[in-house]
């Protein structure tokens, strides 16, 4: 078996990713919590919105219309008491600690994928795009693939390092070249697997390499930037750091210029300090990660 | 010992020589430390962006978030503790680029405005680790004003 066939035939086992529910579960347990605060709580951790659409877009809840956001999940279901079921679903046993390989903090990967699905918001803001309210979810689970390999498959990132530092390679070239598959593309087939809508599993799969994508989407375009303007404000780096690529025909489309990045990466940090409490909900010693 | 940790846009200074400084994840951002070694007061500054020009509003909100008005108030607040200017020793770390980027470039756009700044006041940077694609995460020892950089696992004085 290929190491990419290895690592497809893990992720098709995985049943749930890893969420910091702590938070989440003490508020279920409160009867005078606010269903808007258990949203926003929801919305900015990538395993419980994961966990959460692949619930309602599985054929029992399917009411035809794809679900996107954890906004629209939540209104769909409405009852808490399903809410506790999902989250009870979204804490497996088994989980590691820390994302070993990938030098990753539980709370580290958590605050890059809301600066991710932050700035790619911001940056439509500001180019005054009317993009969709998803942008967000596809921001903020654009990185679960790195989630997956490092909880699940034993990935020995030094290679990966190693092979992108001698040979000038970026992060996921290198990824693919040591495991025949990168860390966006598995995220993407595990979300497909799981049902997500193709408009989500589309923009996880290519947002590092949006030039290979079959065609252009706003979405994908400002996951792909705002990817890297969460990379370059420096929350949550790993070892692969700043080594991603970003689209020269992206920046040329949506018209970036270094005084709008400066200005959405400006906005992004201010935004951050106001979800910073949830992070700290998830720091190493409760987060079940 | 207390650990002080820098957040983004944020400033620490310290008089106590048991005292260490850090900032974790930078990457375009650039972490820059003074330090008194006479009076014992060092600081450190983590700076987004070069220029508070990029938006005025945020500027006066929070100095620390642009370069050239981070660094100098970073100072100023130093010498309120005692340090004097022409004894501080600057150091920087950080302005990392993505890959193969020519035109954010936030992190050598970072680190110029820097140069730029010190320049205007005659200071000389001591030591600078900065540039590339790598993270990095910046000490500042009060003790002896002794700067640490780690990253990709490993740890070298600057």
């Amino acid at each position: 078996m290929t190491r990419r066939q290895e690592i497809l035939d893990t992720v098709s086992r995985v049943v749930a990713i890893p969420c910091c529910a702590n938070k989440a579960a003490a508020l279920l347990g409160d009867p005078e919590a606010e269903l808007a605060e258990l949203a926003r709580i929801i919305e900015h951790d990538p395993g419980l919105t994961a966990n959460l659409l692949k619930i309602v877009n599985a054929s029992f809840f399917g009411g035809g219309k794809p679900m996107r956001t954890a906004g629209e999940a939540i209104r769909l279901l409405g009852t808490l008491q399903v809410l506790q079921f999902i989250l009870s679903t979204g804490v497996a046993p088994s989980f590691v600690r820390r994302i070993g390989g990938y030098d990753l903090a539980p709370s580290m990967h958590l605050q890059h994928s809301v600066a991710v699905a932050m700035a790619a918001r911001e940056l439509g803001r500001v180019l005054g795009l009317d993009a969709p309210d998803y942008t967000f979810t596809a921001g903020l689970l654009a990185g679960v693939g790195k989630l997956l390999l490092g909880a699940y498959v034993q990935v020995d990132v030094k290679a990966i390092l190693d092979l992108a530092m001698e040979q000038g390679l970026s992060f996921d070239r290198a990824e693919d070249a040591v495991l025949g598959i990168n860390h966006a593309e598995v995220g993407g087939i595990l979300l497909q697997s799981w049902g997500l809508p193709s408009e989500i599993t589309e923009v996880v799969c290519h947002h590092l390499r949006p030039d290979e994508a079959p065609e252009t989407d706003t979405v994908l375009d400002l996951v792909h930037i705002g990817n890297a303007l969460a990379k370059m404000i420096g929350v949550g780096l790993g070892v692969d750091g700043l080594n991603y690529i970003p689209s020269a025909t992206v920046i040329q489309r949506l018209g970036l210029t270094a005084g709008i990045v400066d200005r959405v990466c400006a906005n992004v940090v201010d935004e951050l300090r106001s979800v910073r409490h949830l992070f700290m909900e998830c720091a190493e010693d409760a987060c079940p990660v | 010992m207390a650990l002080h940790i820098v957040t983004i846009s944020d400033m620490k200074l310290s008089a106590a020589r048991e005292d260490v400084v850090v900032t974790y994840s930078l990457g375009s951002c650039l972490g820059v430390t003074a330090h008194d070694p006479k009076a014992g007061v060092g600081g450190m500054v983590h700076c987004l962006l070069p220029h508070a020009g990029a938006a005025r509003e945020k500027a006066r909100a929070n100095p620390f978030m642009f370069v050239n008005t981070g660094v100098a108030m970073m100072v100023r607040r130093l010498m309120d503790r005692g340090a004097e200017k022409r004894r501080l020793v600057f150091k920087a770390a950080g302005g990392a680029n993505m890959r193969g980027d020519n035109l954010f470039n936030t992190g050598a756009r970072n680190f110029e405005a820097l140069g730029k700044l010190l320049e205007r006041n005659s200071v000389t940077l001591s030591a600078s680790d900065v540039g590339g694609t790598v993270p990095r995460t910046m000490f500042l020892h009060l003790d002896t004003g002794r700067v640490v950089v780690r990253s990709l696992g490993e740890e070298k004085d600057l």
